[in-house]
């Protein structure tokens, strides 16, 4: 069997494709009444995880995600650092304790900037190609 | 016949429910967005030796079932409110008796300030407020030594209030914290009242081991009292450890009477105090749990006479090491091994003084809402004391205890 090899140009290429996939296919988004225009990785965690329930800047925001698919496969592993089943898991576990409500969740990025251009307070995720009309984006340090 | 019928029914509502509502159900008052969700559970148990937690195990019994379902809306962005109700039946516990697990009012002031009143989950431990939920766990069985279905009542819940808080710790993670105090509820229909009420203390073993037997002398009227703890956890900066501690004070009193006499019956806690430290690790697929707990416990019983003994003394232990893997989205495999001693000071290789289990389990996630669990349990020891058993009876094993018991257990779970 022929065996494939590849240069180190191929790689490189192959390797920059790769890294711009994983922190580049996606967009944190606002309402427009959030006054950060960006938010640390800690901080989004927080909001994620329904620890924190305002940003830096003492805006009040509401947590709102994706159903499921790659966008929100993807923000889960870079921002909150907890597989799809693991934060479900740790969702239902505030939820039938009585200690915080599900986030609202979305099917489409469609349906999330809509959701989010007309929710005060509403920060969620979308894939770099979407259009963000009516949001804000914000920048994650 | 009742109790079986019972069962089919709500097993073919477990069946057919998620067929039909896939999702949580939302709806609106006056603008007020309110979700419910639910839950329920149907499992099967068969044991080789020992009847186990009240059920006809040694023939196999599908006398294990609970359901739940909660309400909640937030009212303002602060303000928050909930109630959950919560039914189980598991063999003579539970008696299908639907029980107000939670009902509270929560404001969060500030991220690291928030107050939660009503009637409070316990926070204890790694899973004490969450043993009822079958679905967020691998085991059908959580580790009984810490998390004991048939005790469930001593610790779930609190009638008063939380103050709780999650303090950033920048580069070194975070703390959350949470201080409790309240009254225990009674628990009428757990196996603390079912062992006091079929079952007294006569004597004790050549290691000075209590020896229980079948006796129905006692009725009991109610078990509960203040309870007053802590919990602070922290999540470190490496991703997916999280370690922790908890401290418990409770004063239970139990009140009854003598059946033959009509003497009141009194067990009157004089200390009970636990201490709780935990890990938790994950790592993509993987997930490890480890808990110790040690609980001391002195309490003075009435006699028959009426007369208040003096206190005896308890210093119970346990621990578990707990190993889980994610092999595809559905089948999870796992494996604890959890050990309970009655009295630390007491000869720990006697079976009356130790409940050891060795679980390994399966869990297939047929949908998303659905589960399957499929779990082996290899004990030894049977500790049938009167007021801390962790499974084995008195009155259920008339022949006597054997100190070996495997253990299986089917348990089909669904969430929405």
């Amino acid at each position: 069997m022929r065996r494939i090899q590849y240069s180190p140009i191929t790689l490189l290429i192959l390797a920059l494709c790769a890294l711009h996939a994983w922190a580049g296919d996606l967009r944190v988004i606002a309402n427009p009444s959030v006054g950060a225009s960006s938010v640390s990785a800690d901080e989004l965690k927080g909001v994620f995880l329904a620890t924190k329930t305002s940003l830096s800047d003492g805006s009040r925001v509401e947590p709102v995600l994706l159903k499921g698919g790659a966008t929100h496969e993807e923000f889960l592993k870079a921002y909150v650092g907890k597989s799809d089943a693991a934060f479900e898991t740790y969702y239902r576990s505030l939820v039938f304790t009585g200690k915080a409500s599900m986030p609202k969740e979305l099917a489409t990025d469609a349906d999330m900037v809509a959701y989010v251009a007309k929710t005060k307070g509403a920060i969620g995720y979308v894939s770099a190609g979407a259009a963000v009309a009516g949001v804000k984006t914000l920048e994650v340090k | 016949m009742y109790f079986q019928t019972r069962t089919i029914a709500l097993a073919a509502f477990l069946c057919a429910a998620p067929a039909v509502m896939h999702a949580q159900f939302d709806f609106k008052v006056d603008g007020l967005p309110f979700q419910v969700h639910s839950f329920a559970s149907q499992g099967f148990m068969y044991t080789s030796d020992n009847n186990y937690m009240t059920m006809n195990t040694s023939n196999g019994s599908f006398a294990f079932t609970d359901f739940g379902a909660n309400v909640s809306t937030q009212i303002t962005d602060k303000f928050r409110v909930g109630a959950q109700l919560y039914d189980r039946n598991v063999g003579k516990l539970g008696g299908w008796h639907p029980d107000l697990d939670w009902a509270v009012a929560d404001y969060k002031f500030k991220d690291w300030f928030g107050i939660r009143a009503g009637k409070v989950k316990t926070t204890l431990g790694l899973f004490n407020d969450t043993q009822d939920l079958e679905f967020l766990h691998t085991w059908a069985l959580l580790p009984q030594s810490m998390y004991p279905l048939d005790q469930r009542g001593s610790t779930i819940s609190h009638i008063g209030g939380d103050i709780y808080g999650a303090i950033p710790l920048k580069k070194l993670g975070e703390l959350n914290y949470t201080v409790y105090g309240g009254d225990r509820p009674n628990d009428m229909n757990g196996g603390y009242v079912y062992a006091l009420e079929t079952s007294a203390k006569q004597g004790t073993d050549a290691n000075g081991i209590s020896i229980v037997v079948p006796s129905s002398s006692r009725t009991i009227n109610s078990y509960n009292g203040p309870a007053y703890g802590a919990d602070l956890r922290w999540n470190t900066p490496l991703t997916g450890l999280l370690l922790g501690s908890s401290y418990l004070d409770q004063d239970p009193t139990t009140k009854g009477f003598f059946v033959a006499t009509r003497i009141p019956f009194l067990i009157q806690t004089e200390k009970d105090l636990t201490n709780a430290f935990y890990a938790e690790y994950m790592l993509r697929g993987f997930r490890f749990d480890a808990e110790y707990r040690r609980e001391i416990m002195d309490t003075r019983t009435t006699s028959s006479n009426g007369v208040l003994a003096a206190p005896t003394d308890k210093d119970m232990r346990s621990a578990y090491v707990a190993a889980s893997y994610r092999l595809t989205k559905l089948l999870e495999i796992g494996s604890y091994y959890s050990r309970f001693y009655y009295n630390w000071a007491y000869l720990h290789s006697d079976p009356l003084n130790h409940v050891f289990d060795q679980a390994i389990t399966a869990r297939l996630d047929l949908r998303k809402y659905l589960d399957l669990k499929i779990e082996g349990h290899f004990m030894n020891g049977i500790m049938p004391s009167a007021t801390v058993s962790r499974g084995f009876y008195i009155a259920p094993n008339p022949a006597g205890l054997k100190p070996d018991t495997r253990l299986l257990v089917i348990r089909l779970g669904y969430h929405l």
